[in-house]
């Protein structure tokens, strides 16, 4: 790793010229606070992500009070109860007997705090039989913002893990495909072609129908981020390929070739990292990908299922423009993914701009 | 100006299976009777009236005079002996209407008598028969060579130039846009006429677009692009306050014919290759246990279901034969209302405890309660349906493992490889209940708890097999009803399906059709030869 | 030049073959056939299911399937449409006409869109104008298409400015011809759109990166340094360079927008092909994807091939044998 420690300093160089963008370090921010949101979804979601309460169907953002009988309160919900109108309109009515006070670590479903051990407080909510709305309610009155910090685990890790899979195979063929040229060159390439050819939302519903239907909820998620990365994988191989096709030329590699290192210690520990750059802002730039392909394998009903919460499978339920007419909260999912792209894209931006002096160092010098 | 949602798949009557293919060729087509919208009797159509022999088996058919396919020649007995010897008795075309007129394997013999007379000859009394007749006549002129060719199966594709597809029915095809439209337009020869003697139809054309999907369908319907909208429960709310705004009206025509139902595997077969059951042993005890079944319906809230799937417009469905059968409907079945504490003591008295305190109650020898359940991917209305029931599956006790599969592959576990525990379906419904017989009888084939058994493996079974066999005999109407009544009350005992709602069927319809006669029994526009558009709309 | 593209064509051949298998074995893993949606249908027998089953061929193995389906393919046949009972190519004609219309529309507004907008961009680098075009390049990349499709037609639902989807207006026959291409144009504006937004902020950022690279050269400097007028400068010089390294995304560009076209063309009601894969897919109405599959392998690669051409005519220094 003696080739490494010149480029660490590069890193860090990089590094505080990320830091000196203000847009890319409010999308860190942001995206900090979604990934937490995600990780301690069980601690601070007032209720689990099936929590159903049949009564409050699509009910709206509970509101808060602060006064009760016109005079200052600790803040407090009401009981809500529902009623169809003449046109079949839902319509919740405040039942002002009911009067349940806001808590912070109220005591409610038992789950696992982190994995390790169990616990029964969440972050806030109300007691029951009381139930707090933040951002609504869905069909079966389950809590909307429950749902999305849920939802969160799998849309925000759906396209971590897609994007690792797909560069690391990309890298990898692309490496191969790049280092040794020639027929296995042609070969490799006519296959990725291949796979750029079949137009991918064919290929991605083929592929689906595939996947076994025993398979449980963990399988599901782990079979559309693979069907997703074996979508993605080709382009980044032929990229990868084109840089190392210029890269094996270098004197540095004809060197440790005369020096009889083998291939498969050349190509990992000389050439492929040199496209590391490269490949860091370009996973970061493809991750929205995943994100909306998962939302539209969702909406044609063969994502995360129910009820298992994603923000694809959440969206799915808002595409329709008379649930959003009478219940517009459901569109929160579409805000977050519309948050969580632009996000990556800021930092993968920020991350080109950065790393570009080194690109154009090593990859682009004879360009 | 109408929708559909998708494209037909044919414009062959007789090869054509599905709704999407004869929402077209109702328009082109027609047949000896009809049904009455309004009274579900049969009704004389192309036939001008019938004659019964005293034994019930032989009937002649008189044709009325003057009818004319819509190329200008006319309708002859022949075309009526063609339909049924060349078509639907001919093995080489596949045809659903066969089965239908095939009696443990005996088959209508169809002679002319003269040019507008023929007669049928039963091998054994067919009460629905006349019901029956109402099959499209097809055009011997126009189809009589592609069957001598053997091509008949690929004749009236959806290739076809619209002209060549000729019928008796009040409109012809004159355009078919794929994925866009279809243009229907008057047929200027067309044999009714009004009580005022005006010739029908008095629409010149009919435009449906294709739109695949309900929200957009919705957006041109208030856009006022169409004309004619199928309300979802969902959008009722929306669409009723316009009505004064939009001109237009919303009728609710009352409960749908189709029905939702979850029913759990029955088959004590085995698997042939692998010698494994398609259940396993203390599995299929439960499900073959009518006590289980019952503890199960008591646990689907209906209302609820009603109110959050289809914005609580919707019935609660207990009989086989929901109340749109009308006649056959038997209002006096079991209820089972949702009573989770009576379900749990009817699971407690068959022996179903929590034995290990995990939350998972376990059968008298210790087995987990836990099951799959399976509905078809794509239905929405359904998947919310099966969500809710799986909630109070698992508040009982129960352990669901819910999947949505695609449609094929459930059908296949379904009809052929018999691998599934419980499963979310849907079935369309007719009023004539002896249509039903593939799925009631025990050796029918969408048996689906238990198919094509070799004779009834239970006693109720064993009944409802002679009820079909005795009604679908039976001319007396009143001797049918009650013979279909007893059917209706042994499902609601033994509970084979679990019935959970019926949708609504509502549509609404712009206000410039005069002549509107909406129906509770047929489509909105079931008279659509007689509308026409009102002054102050052309 | 000529021998190099008969040279493609005929690498193109095992590759659409292997599409083809690939496609094959993906849908014959599955279980089920297109007769299980007949099967439930109370109203059919054993026996009609067993005619179409040897009508189809579905007994017999797997491979002895996909070989009879090549050597149709040979006396082009593209195979049966069990769904639809026609020939294949009857259906995908028509169809396949108006997803490439529509492909066509999307990539030509991208195009026309992008490339300004990223000169545009680079010309007034971290400027205001510069900080805003980025701004909705991140907004309309950020959403699903399909999401973005329904949200325009809920506004021309709500404008009345443009129709509702579909391809054509009521009285389409009897427009004249000027006033039918303006009919059909007005139906692609909502389509469009939708689909080619994300790429239009992509194309736009990576116009904007070239530009900004090339104006950074030497050779721009010198032009400068001599004196030429800025127009001249950008245009005859700038341009152009920057413009060359986009030319081979073109052909991959298209055949993207082929497949994103799918769930938008199902929202929109537009005629293509998008929503009869999704049905032939989800029945296995196994000749019709197939078909389907290899229309757009063909139309990625005369995609690319046109590009590479094109790449050779823009910059000299490209040679092919």
């Amino acid at each position: 790793m003696n080739k490494q420690s010149g480029h660490l300093s590069e890193f860090q160089i990089a590094f505080r010229h990320f830091r000196r963008n203000r847009l890319a370090w409010t999308g860190v921010m942001i995206l900090s606070l979604l990934y937490g949101g995600a990780v301690l979804a069980d601690f601070l979601s007032p209720y689990s992500f099936k929590d159903e309460n049949r009564n409050y169907s699509y009910a709206p953002p509970t509101s808060i009070h602060f006064f009760d009988n016109g005079r200052l309160a600790w803040p407090y919900v009401n009981g809500m109860k529902l009623s169809f109108d003449e046109y079949n309109k839902r319509v919740y009515q405040r039942d002002p007997a009911k009067h349940y006070p806001l808590q912070f670590l109220v005591k409610g479903e038992e789950y696992r705090f982190l994995g390790l051990f169990p616990c029964r407080r969440h972050f806030f909510g109300v007691e029951a039989p009381g139930r707090w709305y933040l951002l609504g309610a869905d069909a079966r009155g389950r809590d909307m913002f429950s749902r999305l910090l849920y939802g969160g685990r799998v849309s925000l890790t759906i396209g971590l893990m897609g994007a690792v899979i797909a560069f690391s195979l990309g890298l990898i063929i692309g490496g191969i495909s790049g280092y040794y040229g020639g027929r296995l060159d042609n070969f490799l390439m006519r296959l990725c072609e291949m796979f750029m050819m079949v137009p991918g939302f064919y290929l991605l519903l083929a592929l689906r129908a595939a996947v076994p239907d025993n398979f449980n909820s963990v399988q599901v998620y782990f079979s559309i981020v693979i069907i997703l990365s074996f979508i993605g994988w080709a382009g980044l191989a032929r990229i990868v390929r084109g840089m190392c096709l210029s890269l094996r030329e270098r004197e540095y590699v004809l060197a440790a070739k005369s020096l009889g290192l083998s291939d498969i210690r050349i190509i990992l520990r000389h050439i492929l990292p040199h496209t590391l750059s490269y490949s860091i802002f370009a996973v970061m730039l493809s991750i929205p990908g995943y994100i909306l392909g998962e939302s539209a394998l969702s909406l044609i009903g063969l994502g995360i299922q129910d009820p298992y919460a994603s923000w694809g499978n959440m969206l799915s339920d808002a595409m329709s423009i008379v649930r959003i007419k009478f219940a517009p909260w459901i569109l929160s999912p579409a805000f977050l993914i519309f948050l969580t792209v632009v996000c990556f894209n800021v930092i993968g931006d920020a991350l080109r701009d950065c790393l570009d002096p080194m690109l154009k160092a090593e990859g682009h010098r004879d360009g | 100006m109408l929708s559909t949602t998708s494209d037909p798949r044919s414009f062959n009557d007789i090869i054509a299976k599905e709704t999407s293919t004869t929402l077209v060729t109702g328009h082109i087509f027609e047949g000896l009777t009809t049904t009455n919208a309004f009274t579900t009797k049969v009704e004389p159509h192309l036939a001008e009236r019938w004659e019964v022999s005293p034994d019930g088996l032989v009937w002649t058919f008189y044709l009325k005079e003057g009818v004319v396919w819509n190329d200008g020649r006319p309708l002859t007995a022949d075309d009526v002996v063609f339909t049924f010897n060349d078509l639907i008795y001919n093995p080489d075309i596949p045809s659903s209407a066969r089965d239908i007129f095939t009696i443990d394997g005996k088959i209508f013999k169809v002679e002319k008598m003269d040019d507008h007379t023929v007669r049928f000859t039963l091998p054994v009394k067919f009460a629905p028969f006349l019901r029956g007749m109402s099959q499209p006549i097809l055009p011997q002129h126009k189809l009589k060579k592609a069957v001598e060719d053997g091509r008949f199966n690929f004749t009236w594709g959806i290739d076809t130039a619209p002209e060549k597809i000729v019928g008796t029915g009040p409109f012809r095809l004159t355009r078919y846009d794929p994925g866009q439209r279809l243009i229907f337009e008057r047929n200027p020869f067309y044999w009714k006429k009004s009580e005022e003697g005006d010739s029908l139809p008095y629409l010149d054309q009919i435009v449906y677009l294709i739109v695949q999907n309900a929200d957009v369908e919705l957006l041109k319907f208030m856009e006022g692009t169409l004309d004619s909208y199928s309300v979802r429960g969902m959008d009722y709310p929306l669409l009723k306050p316009l009505e004064k705004d939009g001109d237009f009206t919303v009728y609710d025509l009352g409960p749908d014919m189709g029905s939702q139902f979850i029913f759990f595997n029955q088959n004590p077969g085995k698997n042939p290759n692998t010698g494994k059951p398609f259940v396993e042993p203390h599995k299929l005890a439960w499900f073959r246990n009518a006590a289980f079944r019952r503890a199960v319906a008591h646990a689907i809230d209906k209302d609820k279901i009603i109110e959050i799937v289809n914005n609580n417009l919707g019935y609660p469905q207990h009989s086989p034969m929901g109340p749109a059968a009308g006649f056959f409907h038997n209002p006096h079945v079991v209820h089972y209302d949702y009573d989770l504490e009576k379900a749990r003591e009817i699971l407690r008295g068959t022996g179903f405890m929590d034995k290990d305190k995990d939350g998972f109650l376990e059968d008298e020898k210790g087995n987990l309660l836990e099951f799959s359940f399976y509905t078809n991917a794509g239905n929405t209305e359904r998947m919310d349906i099966a969500a809710i029931i799986r909630q109070d599956l698992e508040g009982l006790g129960m352990k669901v493992n819910f999947r949505a599969l695609e449609f094929n592959t459930l059908v296949s576990r379904l009809t052929s490889t018999f691998e599934w525990e419980a499963v979310l379906l849907g079935l369309t419904g007719g009023i004539e209940p002896h249509f039903g017989k593939n799925v009631w009888m025990s050796s029918g084939q969408l048996h689906m708890w238990y198919p094509r058994q070799e004779s009834p493996a239970t006693e109720w079974e064993k009944r409802i097999d002679e009820i079909f066999i005795q009604g679908v005999q039976e001319l007396d109407e009143k001797k049918r009803k009650q013979l279909y009544d007893e059917y209706q009350l042994i499902v609601s005992e033994q509970l084979p399906l679990i019935y959970t709602i019926l949708g609504v069927k509502i549509y609404a319809v712009r206000n410039k059709f005069g002549n509107l006669k909406p129906a509770p029994y047929g489509e909105i526009f079931h008279n659509l030869e007689e509308i026409y558009i009102k002054e102050g709309y052309k | 030049m000529l021998k190099y593209i008969l040279k493609r064509f005929l690498v193109a051949v095992p590759m659409l073959l292997g599409i083809a298998l690939l496609t094959f074995v993906l849908i014959r893993m599955t279980p089920g056939n297109y007769l299980d949606t007949v099967r439930l249908d109370p109203q059919f027998s054993q026996e009609t299911i067993a005619y179409y089953e040897k009508l189809y061929q579905f007994d017999k193995p797997l491979l002895v399937q996909y070989i009879q389906w090549i050597k149709n393919l040979l006396r082009l046949e593209l195979g049966y449409s069990f769904h639809y009972n026609v020939p294949v190519y009857r259906i995908i004609g028509s169809r396949l006409w108006n997803t490439f219309l529509l492909s066509l529309a999307g990539f030509l507004l991208t195009w026309v869109v992008a490339i300004p907008l990223g000169i545009w961009a680079a010309l007034h680098r971290n400027q205001f104008i510069d900080r805003c075009i980025q701004f909705f390049s991140y907004v309309c990349f950020s959403l699903p298409s399909f999401f973005l499709a329904m949200l325009f037609l809920f506004w021309a639902s709500q404008s009345g400015a443009l129709p509702l989807g579909g391809m054509y207006s009521p009285g389409f026959e009897s427009l004249k011809p000027w006033g039918q291409l303006t009919d059909i144009l007005r139906h692609l504006v909502i389509p469009a759109m939708a689909l080619s937004i994300g790429s239009i902020a992509w194309l736009q950022r990576i116009m904007r990166g070239n530009m900004l690279e090339v104006l950074g050269q030497q050779y721009i400097l010198t032009a400068r340094a001599k004196g030429l007028p800025e127009n001249r400068v950008i245009y005859l010089h700038a341009l152009r360079n920057a413009i060359n390294p986009l030319i081979t995304l073109l052909g991959y560009e298209f055949s993207s927008l082929l497949s994103g076209a799918a769930l938008i063309e199902i929202i929109c009601s537009w005629p293509g092909l998008g929503s009869l894969m999704l049905t032939a897919v989800r029945s296995k109405d196994i000749y019709l994807v197939m078909a389907s599959m290899l229309m757009g392998g063909v139309m990625f690669i005369v995609g690319n091939l046109l590009a590479d051409i094109g790449l050779a005519k823009a910059d000299p220094r490209i040679r092919y044998e």
